[in-house]
């Protein structure tokens, strides 16, 4: 973990809501494994005041870059879309846990479910998968086929497309996908998602419901994003933690059973 | 040059501390911070038992702002004496506890098991916090509850007692003059100031608890204005935060008749904040030819 101004490699839209932003990494800060995330902070000045969580959608330790997948919601990322490439950006990271500590052995398959801003981390874990002979699906969904991130999923991994309007793939979600699926397909099967909370809650029950594990990666708003402040408190099951774990370090990945759903 | 600055007997090595509640208990900030530019180290509140702190969300953004309503959630005095303080002791800055509590009897109590750890510098007592139901501010706004729990609290040690002001009254000063009756070192201010903000498509405030505690460049010239005032009304060193996030920010307080600043929430944006407050402040006082904190009150009468 470390804080350092990258250099900003490329910046580019890669759907008509989703850009792209990579970054020189700082070796120093050490490696970046998929479901964790850096802080950026946008501005010089007082307003947007504080940094904002992006979770990694690539890595490459041997070019060093790394980058976020990220969309446009408020004045945060309206700035950030503004950065040009060439440009530099301040960032502290790599911070959180990761997925890729809860993919142990003992599981054939993964699905990888993705939705909203959940695309980039979702991603840069199919490909890590992928190099590792790790058999997984990636079941990508959103609103329509525009929205449909171009991002460079290596040829082994299988992407499923979920869109709301049938405009692309599936038409529904990716529970829609799940729900379809037989006994004999999730056999040994595992889930890994990151994108909205209902998203999140429905491969939850899906996976309760036929005895697999489910691994979910939680947004909640952070003030210093390194464990300190406990302003990103989120509702866990175990009375060990009082009630409470923080999104920022013990997670952003949790086991789905740990997680209090309401 | 000397930048250290002299409280109750004891001196911090520079003017330049960490806020509680901003900064943990040190160890989540090691990897960014260099704790040798850190003057204290004001630790999260301490309670007797553990708390869980409030429903979620807790923090909200406001213009140049955010607030707050994280409850005091902290793992209570014991386990903050078994599992924290072996790796507070460690570092270079001197450690100042923060205590808070619903009763004066749990102040007293957290005091005394703190009094048998070794490696405290001293202690801020928080009767100012918004953000819970009982205690907090409600001792905060009453100086003669202020004067009879500093009062209890210095019998029971002779390490520096800060008492921890909250800028929601009407007239800070009093509460300044009532800590300072009751045997108090030093008073730091301000803690956070009630605020809301109210999600106008759902109906309802953002945060559950409806308030929390505004803090941030927002509230700097509350705080300045606070500093100035308390430091006139009491003899005793007054401690100015909210909103610093430069060089500049501190030395308005310091010019407003500080000895020592604390940074809050800016460690949030850049954590490493503290250490180019520092920096800026020798930098002025060399080129203003101030020998030390002290002498930058001669500017302002
Ligand atoms: C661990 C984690 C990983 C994330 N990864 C991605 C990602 O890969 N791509 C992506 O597009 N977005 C990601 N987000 C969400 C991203 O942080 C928000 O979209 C961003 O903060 C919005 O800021 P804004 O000023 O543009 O919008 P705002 O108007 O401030 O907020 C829009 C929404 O973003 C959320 N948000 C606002 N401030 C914060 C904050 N300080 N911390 C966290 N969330 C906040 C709020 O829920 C709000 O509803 C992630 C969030 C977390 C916690
Ligand atoms: C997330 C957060 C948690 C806080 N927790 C405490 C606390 O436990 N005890 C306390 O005395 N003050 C607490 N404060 C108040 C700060 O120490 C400080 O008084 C206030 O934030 C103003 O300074 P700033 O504008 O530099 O942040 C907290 C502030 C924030 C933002
Ligand atoms: S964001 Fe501060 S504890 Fe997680």
């Amino acid at each position: 973990m470390k804080q350092f101004i990258a250099k900003i490699l490329s910046h580019a839209s890669v759907s008509d809501c989703f850009f792209e932003l990579a970054f020189a990494w700082d070796a120093a800060a050490g490696p970046v494994l998929p479901g964790q995330f850096c802080t950026i902070r946008v501005s010089p000045y007082s307003a947007p005041l504080l940094r904002r969580p992006f979770a990694f959608s690539r890595y490459d330790e041997k070019t060093g870059v790394a980058a976020i997948a990220y969309k446009k919601r408020g004045p945060a990322t309206e700035l950030l879309s503004c950065k040009p490439a060439g440009g530099t950006i301040n960032i502290i990271g790599p911070l959180g846990n990761d997925f890729f500590r809860f993919a142990t052995a003992g599981y054939a398959h993964f699905y990888l479910v993705a939705g909203g801003t959940g695309f980039g981390p979702v991603a840069f874990l199919a490909n890590h998968c992928a190099q590792r002979n790790l058999a997984c699906t990636v079941v990508l969904g959103c609103r329509t086929r525009s929205q449909l991130p171009r991002l460079n999923l290596l040829p082994s991994v299988k992407a499923v497309v979920c869109t709301d309007d049938g405009s692309e793939g599936i038409h529904g979600t990716p529970l829609t996908y799940l729900a379809t699926l037989s006994p004999m397909q999730y056999a040994s099967s595992a889930v890994f998602s990151c994108g909205p909370a209902p998203l999140l809650a429905g491969c939850h029950e899906w996976a309760l419901a036929r005895g697999l594990s489910c691994f979910v990666s939680v947004e909640q708003v952070m003030a210093c994003g390194v464990g300190a402040c406990m302003g990103c408190a989120v509702r866990v099951t175990d009375a060990g933690a009082n009630g409470f774990a923080r999104a920022c370090t013990e997670g952003p990945v949790f086991d789905s059973r740990r997680i209090l759903w309401t | 040059m000397d930048l250290s600055v002299a409280i109750g007997g004891k001196k911090l090595p520079n003017p330049v501390g960490v806020a509680s509640g901003t900064f943990g208990y040190g160890g989540e900030y090691e990897q960014l911070v260099d704790f040798a530019a850190i003057g204290a180290l004001y630790t999260k509140a301490v309670t007797l038992m553990p708390r869980p702190g409030n429903d979620i969300p807790r923090i909200v953004e406001t213009p140049s702002g955010l607030i707050n309503s994280i409850g005091l959630a902290n793992v209570g005095v014991d386990r903050f004496i078994s599992e924290k303080m072996p790796h507070c002791r460690e570092l270079p800055c001197a450690v100042v506890v923060n205590i808070a509590g619903s009763s004066a009897d749990e102040y007293a109590r957290v005091l005394e098991k703190l009094e048998t750890c070794p490696g405290i510098w001293g202690y801020e007592i928080n009767v100012s916090c918004p953000n819970v139901k009982h205690g907090g501010m409600a001792f905060g706004t009453d100086p003669a509850q202020v004067e009879r729990l500093t009062a209890d609290l210095r019998k029971r040690t002779k390490n520096p007692i800060i008492v921890k002001l909250t800028p929601n009254v009407t007239d800070i000063r009093t509460i300044a003059k009532a800590a300072q009756e009751g045997g108090a070192d030093a008073v730091s201010c301000i803690n956070t100031l009630v605020g809301m903000v109210i999600d106008v498509g759902a109906k309802k405030p953002v945060l559950p608890m409806g308030t929390g505690g505004l803090s941030g460049p927002a509230i700097r010239p509350v705080g300045v204005a606070a500093t100035y005032a308390v430091s006139r009304a009491v003899s005793i060193p007054v401690i100015g935060l909210g909103g610093i996030s430069g060089p500049l920010d501190a030395l308005q307080y310091l010019l407003a008749g500080a000895s020592a600043v604390q940074i809050g929430t800016a460690n949030f944006v850049d954590p490493t904040t503290t250490a180019r407050v520092l920096a800026g402040i020798r930098e002025f006082c060399e080129r203003e030819n101030v020998s030390c904190i002290k002498d930058l009150h001669r500017f302002i009468p």
